[in-house]
Formats: C-alpha cells, structure tokens, sequence
C-alpha cells in the first residue's frame, strides 16, 4: 500500500524514474500497476449507487465496475497504441517513442489517482442523492475534471520532449484524437458503470453492440429537425 | 520465418523513419535505393491485415436465418483480406502508364524504374499507416452494429492513409529533384536544361541547394518538406494531376471490387453486380447514417 502511495505520489510530481529511467520495462509495469490499482478503486466506488441506494446485486455491480474502468482506460490505450508508433516514425520522433509512451502511460496513470482522489466526492453524493440520472451526470463530471487535472499532467510529461521538437505537440493532438475516438466507443460498449435501479445487473447490456456515435448523430438529428 | 519478415519490413522501416529518403542518402546513391520487391511483399503484408481488420465487422453480427452459418462469415473474411491488396496493386497498374507518359513528356529525369520504386515506396507507407489503423477498425468492426458508420469509417482510414502516403510521394520528390538539380548543374554548368532550370530556385546559385539539403537536420522525418522549391513547375503539375487520378481510380476500385466490409443480411458474394459509384454510395451511407434505412 505505500508503494503504491509512494508510486502515486511520483507520478503527479513527475520523478525522473517516470520517464527517464535506464530500465524501461520495470518503469512501465509500475505505471500500469498504479493505473490499475487506482482505476479500479474509482470504479467500485462508481458501482457502489445500487449499495449506497438499497438495491439488491450492488456486490456483483461494484466488481463489474472495478473491472471496467481500468479496461476502459488500458483498452483504449492498447487499441490507439499502434497508430502512435506509425504517425511517430512517419514524424521523425521514432527516437522519442519510448518516453512518449512513458509520458502517456505516466498521465494515464495520473488520471486513475485523480479519479481515486475524487472518489470520497462520489460517495457522498450517492449517499446525497437516489437519482440515476443524477449520479449519472455526477459521474461524469468528476471525469471531466480527472481528463483536466491528467491534460494539465500531460503537458507537463511533455514538456521537454515539445522543448527539444516542436513536432510532439501535434503528434499529441492526433493522439488525443485517436484516443477520444476509440475511448468514447469503449466506454459505450462497456455500460453501464453506476448500474440502473431499473435494471437487473449485468456485465454488458444487451443492446451493448451499437455505436455510441450513431446514437449521438441520431439524437442531434433529431433535435434540429424536431422529431421524436 | 522471422529472417523473412525481418527482410521485408527492413525498408518499411527504414521508409517510415525517413532513413531511405535522407537528402544526403539519395545524393550518395543517386536516387531512392529499396529492394522493390521486398517492399512489395510487405505491402501485400500489411494490406491484407487491414482486410482482416475490415472483414471482421461480418464476425460477430446476427444474420437472418436463411443466411446462417460460419462459412459466409470466414468467406467474407477472406474475400476483404484478399481483395486490400488488389485494390492498391490494380490502383498503381492502371495510373503508372500514364503517370510515366507525362512524366516523360515533361522532360522529368525521373525513369520507369525509378518512378515503380518511387510509387512502391508512398504505397508501402500508406499500407503502413492503413494497417496501423487495423486495430482502431477492428474494434469498431466488433463493437457496432452500423453498417454505414463502418463504411464511413472505413472510408475515413483510407483517407487518413492515402493522404500521408500521397505527402510522403511528393516530398520525396521534392527531395529526388534537389538532388537531380545539383548534380546536373555539376555536370554541365554552363548549359542547364530546361527542367534543370525550372527546378532550381530563381535567387539560388547550383550548388545551395546541396548545401540546404546537407544542413538538414538529420532526425527530419519522412514527410519533411526539404528547404527551397526543388520540385518543377510542369513536374509538380504533373504529380498532382495524378494524385487526383490515382484518388478517383482508387476509389472507383473500390466500388468494383466491393463488398469489402459484407453487410450481415446480404449473401456473400465476391463482387457485386455493376451499378452506381464510389460516391453515391458514400453519399447513401451517410444518409442512412443520418437519417436511418
């Protein structure tokens, strides 16, 4: 436990072992380790609604969510990876890849010990508040500003490697774009992650297979031209 | 087996990282120098994970029950994977004549065994990027039951692809013709020829642009654009007028040698019957993306 404290604390104040260390691979496990540690605890806390609301199954709900809140953030990671090394090379930073990756894993990781770190928050408005919709939405701030406090990481990470090529700053932005792209499928492929009192629990939910982005132009299409 | 894939991906890398196109490398060796036909394996390589990748939307999707059973899904699996690198392959045989024609009417110094290597090359780094997109595909593929938003997507990727390909084509053209035009003004530096004349920079004496091309920074990668305008006016007219041709020819391929995702309640079939274009279909699928069947 206060390895994994210790390991936290490094991350958000960016030691050198983070991205320079001699030894790549023991950095990255640490990292992952850390990012899995954390992710996990912020998504019991997320499907812990149903306990802290009276509703039946909330055990099974809270070991769904754990589980699918680190494979949200790796999943997306793994699937944009190969896209990073190719526009990497093709950008002539191939020699920084690894720190790269280092720098993303390092802020992927800051993200999970900030969501961890808003968790008590959650709790209390679960304990607040009965509403789905509510928690739903609650929820959702909460990562929106993790994603802030982990970009404001993130640059941080980057900052030497843009100071010494300027080009790592648009490589970033099209990873960013992968990485939303594929995170925002994921996440709708992975619901539900509070767990709806309506609903019996499940890992996936039937209708699981559509596209999050369908849904999405379907609905904004709906209200500009006004049908139901 | 890993010699081999070693062998055929040794120049891909060396593409990517923009090793093969070094300003100073080509003026050594006097032009692009890649084993074409090992660059040709691993397109046809990288190419047909993509079709695997595209192929996969078929795998997991509900079929009617009069279409039920495996085998459709692994044919249509197979037919993608197949038909990736026909695509590109078909795409260079039709446009290389025509971009040698003109090439050669413009008096360009590039020759047809130089210009293959040149196209194999940009398609090698398209059909890298394409591939490295595979995953991103795939688990769309997997994960939607959208037929027109995986056309779409697909349709996104390709030109994703196409476009760095396309970049990497002209610039290294860019860098071919510097080249060209120093050692031309070197050989005879009383009477530059025309293409000569038209390909060095108006306010550069011969030898700057060598210098230009020697102080680049040797991390540049490989869609860098080299210092100065080396590329002719009628050669880069040329190259870009081919550029729209190979788009439109890649493009109407792809129609011809649709379906390459496989629409669940269709049966499958290798080819579809002839009719309408790559366009209208894009504009359909977007529609019945907007606006549903």
């Amino acid at each position: 436990m206060e390895s994994l404290l210790t390991t936290a604390d490094d991350i958000l104040r960016r030691a050198a072992w983070t991205t320079r260390a001699a030894r790549v691979g023991p950095a990255v496990w640490r990292l992952g380790a850390c990012l899995a540690a954390f992710a996990l605890w912020y998504g019991a806390v997320m499907g812990a609604f149903r306990g802290l609301t009276g509703q039946e199954q909330w055990l099974r709900q809270m070991i769904y969510s754990a589980v699918k809140v680190p494979l949200l953030l790796c999943g997306a990671f793994v699937v944009g990876l190969p896209s990073f090394f190719v526009l990497s090379s093709i950008a002539g930073l191939r020699r920084d890849f690894g720190e790269s990756v280092r720098a993303l894993v390092a802020a992927q990781a800051g993200l999970a010990i900030m969501l961890a770190a808003l968790s008590p928050l959650t709790i209390v408005w679960y304990a607040s508040s009965t509403r789905y919709d509510q928690a739903l939405a609650f929820n959702g701030v909460m990562f929106a500003a993790a994603s802030l406090g982990a970009q404001y990481l993130l640059r941080q990470y980057y900052r030497p490697l843009i100071s010494r090529n300027p080009r790592h700053r648009k490589l970033l932005v099209a990873w960013a774009g992968i990485y939303v792209l594929v995170a925002v499928q994921l996440a709708w492929l992975l619901r539900p992650f509070v767990g709806s009192p309506q609903q019996e629990v499940q890992f996936l939910r039937p209708e699981a297979w559509d596209n999050a982005y369908v849904k999405v132009a379907g609905i904004a299409w709906r209200a500009l031209l006004g049908s139901p | 087996m890993h010699e081999t894939l070693r062998r055929w991906f040794a120049d891909v890398d060396r593409l990517l990282r923009g090793d093969a196109t070094r300003p100073e490398l080509l003026a050594r060796e006097g032009g692009l120098r890649v084993d074409v036909q090992q660059l040709l394996y691993a397109t046809t390589a990288l190419c047909m994970i993509y079709g695997l990748c595209m192929g996969s939307f078929s795998l997991l999707k509900e079929v009617p029950e009069n279409l039920a059973g495996v085998s459709p899904r692994l044919m249509q699996l197979v037919a993608s994977t197949i038909k990736t690198p026909l695509l590109f392959l078909l795409t260079l045989l039709v446009t290389l004549p025509s971009l040698y024609v003109l090439n050669a009417l413009v008096g360009s110094r590039l020759r047809l065994a130089g210009l293959f290597d040149l196209l194999v090359a940009a398609l090698a780094v398209n059909a890298v990027v394409l591939a490295s997109l595979g995953p991103i595909v795939a688990f769309f593929s997997l994960t939607t039951n959208s037929h027109p938003f995986i056309v779409l997507l697909n349709v996104a990727m390709f030109t994703v692809a196409g476009v760095l390909g396309l970049i990497f084509l002209l610039q290294t053209l860019h860098r071919l013709t510097s080249i060209d035009a120093v050692q031309a003004a070197r050989n005879s530096p009383q009477q530059p020829k025309p293409d000569e004349a038209a390909a060095a920079p108006p306010d550069q004496t011969p030898s700057e642009p060598q210098q230009s091309a020697a102080e680049q920074d040797s991390t540049d990668g490989a869609l860098d654009m080299p210092p100065g305008q080396a590329l002719a006016g009628q050669t880069r007219l040329v190259f870009r007028c081919w550029i729209v041709l190979f788009a439109l020819v890649g493009a109407q391929m792809s129609w011809v040698l649709r379906p390459f995702i496989g629409s669940p309640d269709k049966e499958f079939t290798w080819f579809r019957e002839r009719q309408s274009n790559f366009f209208t279909g894009v504009l359909t699928a977007l529609g019945r993306l907007l606006f549903g069947d």
